[in-house]
């Protein structure tokens, strides 16, 4: 027993030395007077970013990350406030998004958080941030109910709630739609939380549901709701997907003779559905916050100076990233120093703001204020949908 | 002083690390009486769902709910351990992975008491219910220096290094016992060990049925340290997960199980500083750790050794003392 009682001791006493060894290699050495306020010349501030930048949604945190990075060198040559980015992984997955938070956290200098990629992850960390009075802004979570986790909690990304009324709206309009019928992906908090949106939305434009059909992620066979919902003709198909499934869907759908437009959430909008279902991606109605073609010199600046730097078109979480930095530029400047209580409150106060998504403001709970833009692909591209 | 000491980050890491402990001391159990399971991820999620569906609706009080957890999950183990039984190798292997898959898929679908994908936010939390506990008794975290977030890591990590303690020495002494001996001779030959009087039906139940509890009992733990838990979490990832904690380190003694949660838990975060890479040398790690060590960091033999190092060395400290011996 005492024996046992000693190894243990001593396991765990080695267990904290290699837990100390392992962590104090890379912390950041704040340099002197670099974080608070210079007397009468900018604030400079440090900002903590979590993101997804290693796993199988890594291509969203490097989108995420470019935007934030582009945004970066434009605000620190324009010289208002000085702004250095402590980039850290979550590889997707909410212990770490946590364990990352709290390194973020613990350092003095951070006045604020931007990220994590996931809502699921936003869940985790929210809270806690709320709890240590650390402003966070996600710039990707759409999933209902992150804004309400607490006072410090903003996002800037559209959430599902928004997104998906416009373009319903939009499209029952046109289309002078009676019934509909809803396809979803059941296993995901992405597309279940649109699917809940769908359903309320719909059920409050007095549309007659005709059929809620469900799939699973990675599914590639969709025949059999796809057989259904043909049978019942709807004037509409609801369909809360991510674009990988969604455009197999599409596909399968116009190659059984289903011709009525499709309706989709966020998750939907992006330019792979071309690439994959061709032809058969005509009429899909989406409801974004990011148009890359806008006629409107800001945003064609910012596509311009993206596609130099990164090679490649910028897509909406790279735009929304990229807006959420002046976001928080804007609440530094308000602020007047590097404080995270300031910037909390100047952030809440933060109204019109404009940037390549359009005017920005934040509502009372922290949550995104803003005109969707609704797209329809016609002639194999995304055009503005009147 | 101390308050400089205790970075809440440290503190997150180290609460991971005796979670993961449990979750691979749950499966070397299992591993120890020679069977395979993967549904370890599975009787985590029943265990996690249970005690926060219980602590949320019924507000019970965190530690009913986690005992409870890890009940209903010992329960699950009872009732899949039996027709598993049949079963062996890789064949059990695929059929307890199967059964994860099961219990993830009843958490998308049974929206009404899961909230399927979504999942479930408002968990209480450990830390901050200890905390609430202790302010309410009259302790200020000021009076030991200390910030309110490390107080409450500290208690979470607290409570946590005093459970794996107890339940390391309980397995410890179970290995020692009648039951340990029981699963060794059933790993090395069922045939011969039920032809010496083993009762092989019920050590296995029992060995797999301690797996699910522990799963059960981290995955509470789990839910109460994160405060939100989804589906996702307790997929098929987590198994592999688990099961490497317990190859890598060492399958053959629990040492190697626990030194393979640390381990594991621990590199992750070590190798930050190489961003985008860190996940590359992790999976060099594990093929290096397959080619040249495939039973493991640590096995018997390794701790023999060490056990004769640390001798060798006291008899040259205490040099009078142990003349007697030469």
């Amino acid at each position: 027993m005492r024996k046992i009682a000693k190894k243990s001791y001593l396991l765990i006493s080695v267990l904290m030395l290699i837990l100390l060894a392992a962590c104090s290699g890379n912390g950041t050495v704040p340099a002197s007077g670099d974080s608070s306020k210079n007397a009468g010349g900018p604030v400079s501030a440090k900002i903590g970013v979590i993101s997804y930048l290693s796993g199988p949604g890594a291509a969203y945190g490097e989108a995420i990350t470019n935007g934030f990075n582009l945004a970066l060198d434009e605000i620190n040559k324009k010289g208002d406030v000085k702004i250095e980015l402590v980039i850290e992984d979550s590889a997707g997955k909410q212990e770490q998004a946590l364990t990352v938070a709290q390194k973020l956290m613990s350092d003095d200098d951070i006045v604020g958080l931007l990220g994590p990629t996931l809502s699921t992850e936003m869940n985790v960390v929210g809270p806690e941030a709320d709890l240590n009075g650390i402003p966070i802004m996600g710039t990707s979570t759409t999933a209902a109910g992150i804004p309400q986790i607490g006072d410090y909690v903003f996002r800037n990304s559209l959430p599902e709630s928004l997104a998906i009324p416009a373009a319903l709206e939009k499209a029952v309009a046109a289309n002078d739609a009676k019934t509909v019928a809803i396809l979803y992906g059941n296993d995901d908090l992405f597309t279940k939380s649109g699917y809940d949106t769908m359903k309320k939305e719909a059920e409050n434009m007095g549309l007659d549901i005709l059929t809620i059909e469900t799939f699973q992620k990675g599914q590639s066979d969709y025949n059999a709701q796809l057989t259904k919902i043909k049978d019942l003709k709807p004037d509409l198909i609801l369909a809360s997907a991510l674009y990988n499934e969604g455009a197999v869907i599409m596909d399968q759908a116009r190659k059984m003779g289903i011709d009525v437009p499709f309706v989709g959430g966020n998750g939907f909008n992006s330019p792979q559905v071309i690439e994959i279902a061709g032809d058969a991606s005509e009429g899909l109605i989406v409801a974004t916050p990011w148009f890359g073609e806008k006629d409107e010199p800001k945003v064609q600046e910012f596509v311009k100076k993206y596609e130099e730097k990164y090679g490649a078109k910028p897509d909406q979480f790279a735009a929304q990233a990229y807006d959420a930095l002046y976001i928080m530029e804007e609440g530094l400047k308000n602020a007047g120093e590097a404080d995270r209580d300031a910037l909390r409150d100047a952030l809440a106060e933060i109204k019109d703001l404009d940037g390549v998504l359009g005017k920005f403001s934040f509502d009372k709970v922290g949550d995104v204020v803003m005109e969707p833009t609704v797209l329809i692909i016609k002639e194999g591209k995304f055009q503005l949908f009147e | 002083m101390l308050g400089e000491l205790l970075n809440p980050y440290h503190l997150q890491i180290a609460s991971f690390i005796m979670i993961n402990i449990i979750l691979g001391i749950s499966i070397y159990i299992t591993l120890s009486s020679g069977q395979l399971s993967l549904g370890n991820a599975g009787f985590m999620g029943i265990g996690a769902y249970t005690s926060a569906l219980l602590t949320i609706h019924f507000e019970l009080p965190i530690f009913i709910g986690v005992i409870l957890g890890a009940l209903v999950a010992g329960i699950f183990g009872i009732l899949i351990g039996i027709p598993a039984l049949r079963l062996s190798g890789v064949y059990l292997a695929i059929a307890t992975l199967g059964f994860g898959e099961v219990i993830r898929v009843i958490f998308v679908n049974w929206e009404s008491v899961t909230q399927g994908a979504v999942g479930l936010s408002g968990v209480p939390h450990l830390g901050r219910e200890l905390f609430k506990t202790v302010t309410a008794m009259g302790f200020e975290p000021e009076m030991l220096g200390l910030r309110n977030n490390q107080v409450v890591y500290l208690m979470v990590l607290t409570l946590l290094v005093v459970i794996n303690i107890l339940l390391i020495w309980f397995f410890i002494r179970q290995n020692k016992s009648r039951v340990g001996r029981a699963f060794a001779a059933i790993k090395m030959d069922e045939k011969a060990a039920e032809s010496m009087g083993i009762n092989i039906t019920y050590y296995k139940v029992l060995s797999f049925t301690q797996g699910a509890l522990l799963a059960g009992f981290a995955g509470a733990l789990y839910a109460h340290v994160m405060a939100y838990i989804s589906p996702a979490d307790f997929a098929y990832h987590r198994a592999i997960e688990i099961l490497i904690f317990s190859v890598f380190g060492g399958s053959e003694v629990i040492w190697g199980a626990i030194f393979g949660a640390t381990f594991m838990t621990i590199l992750p975060e070590a190798l930050r500083v190489i961003s985008e890479y860190r996940y590359m040398i992790y999976g060099v790690i594990l093929i290096l750790m397959m080619a040249f060590r495939p039973q493991g960091i640590i096995d018997v033999s390794l701790l023999k050794w060490i056990k004769n190092m640390i001798k060798s060395r006291r008899r040259t400290d205490h040099g009078t003392g142990t003349k007697k011996h030469n």
